[in-house]
């Protein structure tokens, strides 16, 4: 009678804590990691039973895409082609050169993966910037246009001097590959950060939607965000002239890295920050190049014709922010 | 047979493993997740050392691509100096809240304001840039 009352009391007990414990936290397992690769920083978390295998492949596949698409990478697919004129391509490279052809075509030429001549002129990926002159600029860029590319299973350039980045597509791409990587190890719940660029799988553990967090222009670096978006299942990327810029010594002018294909010199569009939420993270990569060229106009009537392809924020330079309707209703302003 | 007096001193005994679990699981959340911000340093992915943000202290984080000079200040933590070449860890200057953080790539460094609330990047899961 004794021994049975005392089991019955801690039976209780254990079962009261136990239960206190599992709905005060996440049942799920939690693994996080941050990688340098791509010049950049990465985090990757993941929720689930097998996250911690599907973080180490996402870092694999990470390290192999790194690997083929650096402009820098002496075996990579793309420092070969710009040395040579034409070459194989795997099927990586060739799925991610079609994707920016289709893009470059789209917007109008406002995306452009030949842009690499400019990049180097104006010393992009060195740490030696320096501002052009117009001729350097005009002459350069006879080279830049991916009409004159020819694209099946070879690329072939139709000038020895063309040259491939495809740093405004690549993390998008990496990004993408990373969500089916998770995918197949059956995680439901995951959120990465490619330098930046988000991408959200599923939904948080609790069931409520990613919260993403968009950078105010004007306070890059600060303590407060523009806003917050909530996104299930999308990528959400960013592109603005306070990523990467340099002054002008002499003048004092700032210059921005996003080049606008068509003048040789950094957009001046109106647009300080455009922000594009996608399922497809490879497009959103590069329409958030493409509509920071574009300006704010050619933007909203692109996005009109391509609706249920993506969404997007954009900050003009006097701080107004337009929002597609869409996502009004998950987007908070801070 | 035992008499039924004694009865009530099971719930006495039910009460007291309630409240010894109780203060036990709030002593863990106390030192698990609760108490200030810390100062979490990583390279290349791998945690090398935590201070406590409340903690004046310079520090000097040798990497295998370089050093950087770290200084934590009234709740505030900045690079004051390294021998990187662009100098961006250098330039950023103070951080204060949690979720910030200062990053050399050069030398695969991280410097990182965490505490209770530590995925939360300024009220945000994550921050888009």
């Amino acid at each position: 009678m004794k021994t049975k009352a005392i089991i019955t009391c801690l039976v209780t007990a254990a079962a009261i804590i136990l239960c206190s414990c599992s709905s005060g936290k996440a049942e799920e397992k939690k693994i996080s990691s941050e990688i340098f690769a791509m010049d950049t920083v990465m985090t990757l978390t993941a929720f689930g039973d097998r996250a911690e295998e599907a973080v180490k492949a996402a870092e694999d596949e990470i390290y192999r895409l790194e690997h083929m698409f650096s402009a820098e990478d002496k075996s990579s697919d793309i420092f070969r082609l710009n040395q040579k004129k034409s070459i194989k391509l795997n099927e990586d490279t060739g799925y991610l050169m079609d994707k920016a052809v289709k893009i470059y075509k789209d917007t109008g030429g406002a995306y452009d993966m030949t842009v690499y001549p400019l990049m180097k002129l104006w010393g992009w990926g060195t740490d030696d910037h320096r501002v052009p002159s117009s001729d350097e600029i005009k002459k350069t860029l006879e080279y830049v246009g991916s009409d004159k590319l020819t694209l099946d299973s070879d690329i072939i350039k139709e000038e020895k001097n063309q040259g491939i980045d495809l740093g405004g597509i690549a993390k998008g791409y990496t990004g993408d590959r990373i969500m089916n990587i998770f995918r197949e190890y059956g995680i439901t719940s995951a959120i990465i950060s490619l330098g930046g660029n988000v991408h959200c799988l599923g939904n948080k553990t609790d069931g409520s939607p990613w919260n993403c967090g968009i950078t105010d222009p004007d306070q890059p670096d600060g303590e407060k965000l523009l806003g917050t978006v909530r996104v299930t299942d999308k990528a959400v990327i960013t592109s603005g002239g306070y990523e990467r810029f340099f002054r002008d010594e002499k003048t004092g002018k700032v210059y921005h890295h996003i080049m606008d294909p068509k003048t040789g010199y950094p957009a001046e569009s109106g647009l300080i920050s455009v922000t594009i939420i996608s399922r497809d993270g490879t497009l959103a990569d590069g329409l958030s190049t493409a509509c920071y060229v574009m300006g704010k106009d050619a933007s909203v009537s692109y996005w009109k014709k391509h609706k249920n392809e993506f969404d997007m924020i954009l900050v003009s330079s006097d701080k107004s922010i337009y929002v597609t309707p869409e996502i009004e209703k998950y987007w908070e302003k801070t | 047979m035992e008499t039924k007096k004694k009865k009530p001193r099971y719930d006495f005994i039910l009460i007291l493993i309630l409240a010894v679990a109780g203060l036990g699981i709030l002593a863990f959340a106390f030192l698990t997740g609760g108490g200030g911000a810390s100062v979490e340093v990583s390279v290349d992915g791998r945690i090398i050392a935590v201070y406590p943000l409340s903690d004046n202290r310079e520090e000097v984080i040798n990497t295998p691509e370089g050093k950087n000079r770290l200084e934590i200040k009234d709740g505030r933590v900045r690079v004051t100096d390294a021998d990187c070449p662009d100098k961006l860890c250098v330039n950023q200057g103070w951080i204060s809240m949690k979720g910030q953080s200062v990053i050399c790539l050069p030398h695969k460094l991280t410097v990182k304001i965490t505490g209770e609330e530590a995925p939360e990047s300024k009220g945000a899961d994550i921050v888009v840039k």
